[in-house]
């Protein structure tokens, strides 16, 4: 897709081009015709059609808020709910009958509406709070809020829209969790809607999101999804732990052994496992492409931030008891189901790779990858149940951090993957800074080890760049 | 852009219209409960704890705290040890958080005075107490770190008034003891909403 800027700057150089000859009029016109030199006037003309439209729609908002603030006590609140719902229908209304055009620039505009129109639905449910003097917490609105926008987003398949409400129930959703961190709720929780969405986040947050990155056929809901679903079950896992040890009778020690463990286990598990529907196959191939990246991503963060002394170190107290026997085993569910999809998953992906002897290149990377999962789950349960080896698990830690990055380079190297060789670069180059940051080194030798790092990455990174570009294979 | 190829032909109708009826529904459900209590509620006086006279109402909202939102005031009430028994802490001066009660509070004889005073409490349980006399209403609350809340908490007024009812309420409080005091309503099953402030004989209503 060629931009404007491009193609007016590209219409006044073909016109240098036919004055001092280098083209004919025939070869300018093919070159008129390919980039549309005659719509260019037209568009920018639309573009700033939309520009003044919208700001009169600001303008003429603002004037109808101020009117509105002026006499706003003076009116009686049937009143100020008529005129809440009314706004919040007009501008739903408008944007969806100039969505619903067929020209581009309207569509823009109505999609703008909507998005308008979104926004105007929190800001009515907050006020009719305040109107009212409800006492709910934030991320029930935020919930309610989020779900309102969804249903919209799934009506309209909007790809605007679908994040909004993704990032409204994912912040609803981490109010809901730190809520009950604090005031240890969670353990008297009623049972109410909010709680119940909260508890049951992952499994709800991917019937809810991922069909509608299917829908909108967007790459960019998927990873957002992908992101929220993970972030859920990351939010949740505390109470999860407690149910598992409520059912096991286990110690918090034990019961801080199996949070970790879930934490580093299941969303690589899920994330590397996860395959596309056969009949989006087409598109939804990037989305498989999404979520290994992504579960790459995490188990390098895991690495990393797990691969100090001191984290482990910490982690072999026994901390106060809490009376499990009020842990809800309810929410349980949700977890006990996203481990089976992950088993069933990767049961699936062993039964393909039996299917193709010898193996492939990315079954062995499934299988380095399902070992590096399994290996994180292992070690916190080892360091809780049989004995503490935070000087083990700190260099197993570290190993796992210097083969993935050592893979990611291989991996990069191999595709000719500028992104994949970076990463993994970064990744190794910012384990050994902190490495030295950290030790009690003098200044010299840090300074040594900088300089060290510097003149390595610029090598490795020239020589890499060289190679890519025999490769022959520059793109990615 | 934002939508798919299928989406050119223009969408029926409905495709919109239900998830704005939805979205409407939304709206008109968060405060149903509250519009139901101030509907049909029963009117309850509470008597509010002094608010910090140099730190008073702030931005369009103040946090209310009442007599009965301490657990001083409940402790002493007959009930409270039915309930501190349940708890797994034997400490009697705490409430694990979440635990539900409710607080019966008696009406004052003389209560249809001006600016009215404010209802006693006068038993606790963990239940929802039945067949109570007519002077008396079961309010809701939960447990909330030392402190019991009831959902009555924050009171929403025009940042225009702020300035009045600061002033209001630092001179009464100068005098006697009963001078804020918050008029609620409470239905059937101990759902309160708070309805209006009265600052001595002053009522403000928002």
């Amino acid at each position: 897709m060629t931009t404007d800027k491009f193609r007016s700057q590209l219409r006044q150089e073909v016109e240098v081009w036919r004055t001092e000859g280098i083209i004919n009029d025939s070869q300018h016109e093919q070159l008129a015709q390919r980039y549309q030199f005659n719509t260019l006037d037209t568009s920018s003309r639309n573009l700033f059609v939309t520009v003044l439209i919208g700001l009169g729609c600001i303008l003429i908002g603002l004037g109808i808020i101020t009117f509105v603030a002026s006499n706003w006590q003076e009116l009686s609140k049937s009143f100020k709910v008529l005129l809440l719902l009314s706004l919040f229908v007009i501008v739903n209304t408008t944007g969806f009958y100039i969505w619903r055009k067929s020209n581009e620039s309207s569509q823009r505009l109505g999609n703008g509406l909507l998005i308008l129109g979104a926004l105007t639905l929190g800001a009515n449910m907050a006020l009719m709070g305040q109107i009212y003097h409800v006492n709910n917490p934030f991320y029930e609105l935020m919930l309610a809020w989020g779900i309102g926008v969804l249903a919209m987003a799934y009506s309209l398949r909007l790809t605007s829209l679908s994040m909004l409400a993704i990032l409204l129930i994912w912040i609803g959703q981490w109010g809901f969790a730190i809520n009950n961190l604090f005031d240890n709720s969670w353990l008297y929780q009623k049972l109410s809607w909010s709680s119940l969405l909260g508890e049951h986040m992952p499994i709800l947050a991917c019937i809810m999101f991922i069909p509608l990155a299917y829908l909108c056929k967007s790459r960019w809901i998927f990873a957002f999804s992908a992101i929220a679903i993970v972030s859920a079950l990351m939010g949740n896992l505390y109470f999860y732990s407690y149910g598992i040890g409520r059912l096991f009778n286990l110690s918090t020690l034990q019961i801080s052994g199996w949070a970790i463990a879930l934490f580093f286990a299941l969303p690589p598990i899920l994330l590397w496992s996860y395959d596309d529907f056969r009949e989006n196959r087409a598109i939804s191939k990037s989305f498989k492409a999404i979520s290994q990246n992504l579960a790459l991503i995490y188990l390098a963060g895991i690495f990393y931030s797990f691969s100090f002394y001191s984290l482990w170190a910490n982690l072999s107290r026994e901390s106060s008891q809490t009376d499990l026997l009020k842990v809800n085993l309810f929410s349980l569910i949700s977890l006990l189901v996203l481990i089976l999809i992950g088993v069933w998953k990767w049961v699936r992906l062993g039964q393909k790779m039996t299917r193709h002897r010898p193996l492939r290149s990315q079954d062995l990377t499934t299988i380095v990858v399902g070992l590096m999962i399994g290996i994180t789950a292992l070690i916190p349960l080892w360091h809780t149940y049989i004995a503490p080896i935070p000087e083990l698990a700190t260099f197993a830690f570290n190993a796992l951090l210097f083969l993935l990055s050592i893979g990611l380079m291989r991996e990069g190297l191999t595709h000719g993957q500028r992104r994949a060789f970076w990463f993994g670069l970064l990744l190794l180059i910012c384990r050994i800074l902190n490495w030295f940051f950290l030790a009690n080194t003098g200044l010299l030798i840090k300074s040594l080890v900088f300089v060290l790092c510097g003149v390595g990455v610029i090598a490795i990174g020239l020589w890499f760049e060289k190679y890519v570009r025999t490769f022959g294979n520059p793109t990615n | 852009m934002t939508q798919n190829e299928e989406t050119r032909s223009p969408l029926p109708l409905w495709r919109f219209a239900v998830p704005l009826l939805l979205q409407i529904g939304l709206i008109l459900v968060s405060p149903a409960q509250s519009v139901y209590t101030h509907a049909t509620g029963k009117t309850v006086i509470l008597q509010t704890i002094p608010v910090d006279p140099y730190d008073p109402l702030r931005g369009y909202s103040q946090t209310l705290s009442y007599d009965i939102s301490r657990l001083e005031t409940l402790k002493k009430l007959p009930g409270w040890q039915e309930i501190s028994k349940q708890q797994k802490s034997k400490n009697v001066d705490y409430l694990e958080s979440g635990t539900e009660l409710y607080v019966v509070l008696e009406s004052p004889p003389d209560g249809a005075k001006q600016p009215p005073l404010a209802w006693k409490p006068v038993k606790v349980s963990s239940s929802s107490p039945t067949s109570l006399p007519a002077n008396q209403i079961a309010l809701k609350g939960r447990g909330a770190a030392n402190m019991i809340r009831y959902g009555l908490e924050t009171y929403y007024f025009p940042e225009s008034q702020q300035q009045e009812i600061n002033q209001a309420i630092m001179q009464a409080q100068r005098g006697q003891k009963q001078s804020l005091v918050v008029e609620i309503k409470v239905n059937e099953g101990g759902y309160g909403v708070p309805v209006s402030l009265w600052v001595r004989d002053r009522n403000y209503r928002f």
